[in-house]
């Protein structure tokens, strides 16, 4: 035989549906031991119930709680006036950040301009010593030749 | 389901009355300040925690959903803190008898309600140094259960929403606190006998 111990508390609590508590009470009236128990958590059940009840709160129990709410508002107004105080703060170094950044990108690309020019100049050097050094560059037509000798040589290779 | 007036001041309390929490509070502060009694069994204690409770309510408006009973959600939290409090292992650590309650003879003033006369007044406040003894040895779920069932008398169902759990296992949960109570107030069992008789 199997004793539903488990169930007797629930069955205590009416926590059981209709069909398991007859059958439980059917085997209760048959075994003395469950009998027993059952008796036993029904009594330890009373002695719960015959706890005095708690104490009231004291008088100043919602005067105390007022005053921790008012902080948690104070505390909700602190945190947005924090966050607008912050904004203002953050707002200055931004903005000079995003000036120097603006200042950084103007140099550099002024001076990565110089450079090409450097080097546009650098070739056309090249170029002249390239062809002086064959003695041909006599007029001022034969240094325009050598200043555009790179697209001539381009079109040169165009079939 | 009957309309949950407790609910509709979350609701109302949501949406910006204030007053509506005030409402809530004097509503509920008491069933509070006695469950969290029921927990760390010291009347100063459980108005700490009680307070905390009412704060934790205030910040978590916005995770109140009108579908959830108003008192699931309340005592969910209750419980919530009561547990993590229980956690920290500052009530384990303190004997029975200096939680808030004197040792020694009854005060004749102070008798416990339904009291008739000091042997019984001395007798029920042994019977509560039982209970704070058990309630401290209980592992923390079955003793929310238990607090919960017996004390609050919440529903297994009730439970299982409060405690996030199926009722399968709330139904364990207080069998087996019922089993350690009936073991703990043994000796009081005559007691019972007599009244019963």
């Amino acid at each position: 035989m199997t004793h539903p111990r488990a169930d007797l508390t629930a069955l205590l609590d009416g926590a059981l549906p209709p069909d398991r508590a007859e059958e439980l009470r059917r085997h209760l009236a048959g075994c003395p031991d469950c009998a027993a128990e059952e008796r036993r958590l029904r009594g330890a059940l009373s002695l719960l119930g015959a706890l005095p009840p708690a104490p009231e709160p004291s008088p100043f129990f919602a005067t105390r709680l007022e005053a921790r709410l008012r902080e948690e508002r104070e505390k909700r107004v602190g945190f947005f006036a924090r966050l607008v105080a912050a904004r203002w703060k953050l707002a200055v170094p931004a903005a000079a950040l995003a000036a120097a950044a603006l200042v950084t990108t103007a140099v550099l690309r002024h001076a990565h301009a110089r450079e090409l020019a450097v080097a546009e100049q650098l070739e056309l050097l090249e170029d002249y010593e390239a062809v002086a050094s064959l003695g041909d560059v006599d007029s001022p037509e034969d240094a325009m030749v050598v200043a555009q000798l790179d697209d001539l040589e381009r079109a040169e290779g165009t079939p | 389901m009957a309309p949950d007036p407790d609910a509709a001041l979350m609701v109302a309390y949501q949406q910006g009355d204030e007053r509506a929490f005030r409402s809530l509070f004097e509503r509920n502060a008491r069933a509070m300040v006695s469950f969290c009694h029921h927990f760390v069994r010291d009347a100063a204690r459980a108005e700490e925690l009680a307070q905390d409770v009412f704060v934790k309510l205030y910040r978590a408006k916005d995770r109140y959903r009108a579908t959830a009973r108003f008192s699931t959600f309340l005592y969910r939290i209750a419980s919530n803190h009561c547990l993590n409090e229980l956690r920290r292992g500052e009530y384990a650590a303190r004997p029975v008898g200096l939680a808030g309650e004197q040792d020694g003879p009854p005060d004749p003033d102070a008798l416990p309600s339904g009291a008739a006369t000091p042997e019984e007044a001395a007798r029920g406040k042994a019977l509560e140094g039982a209970v704070r003894d058990l309630l401290s040895r209980l592992p923390e779920k079955q003793r929310a259960a238990l607090v919960l069932c017996r004390f609050e008398g919440l529903s297994y169902e009730e439970i299982a929403q409060v405690l996030d759990t199926t009722i399968p296992a709330v139904k364990s949960l207080v069998h087996r606190a019922t089993v350690a109570a009936a073991e703990a107030l043994a000796p009081f069992q005559p007691a019972v006998k007599e009244v019963l008789s």
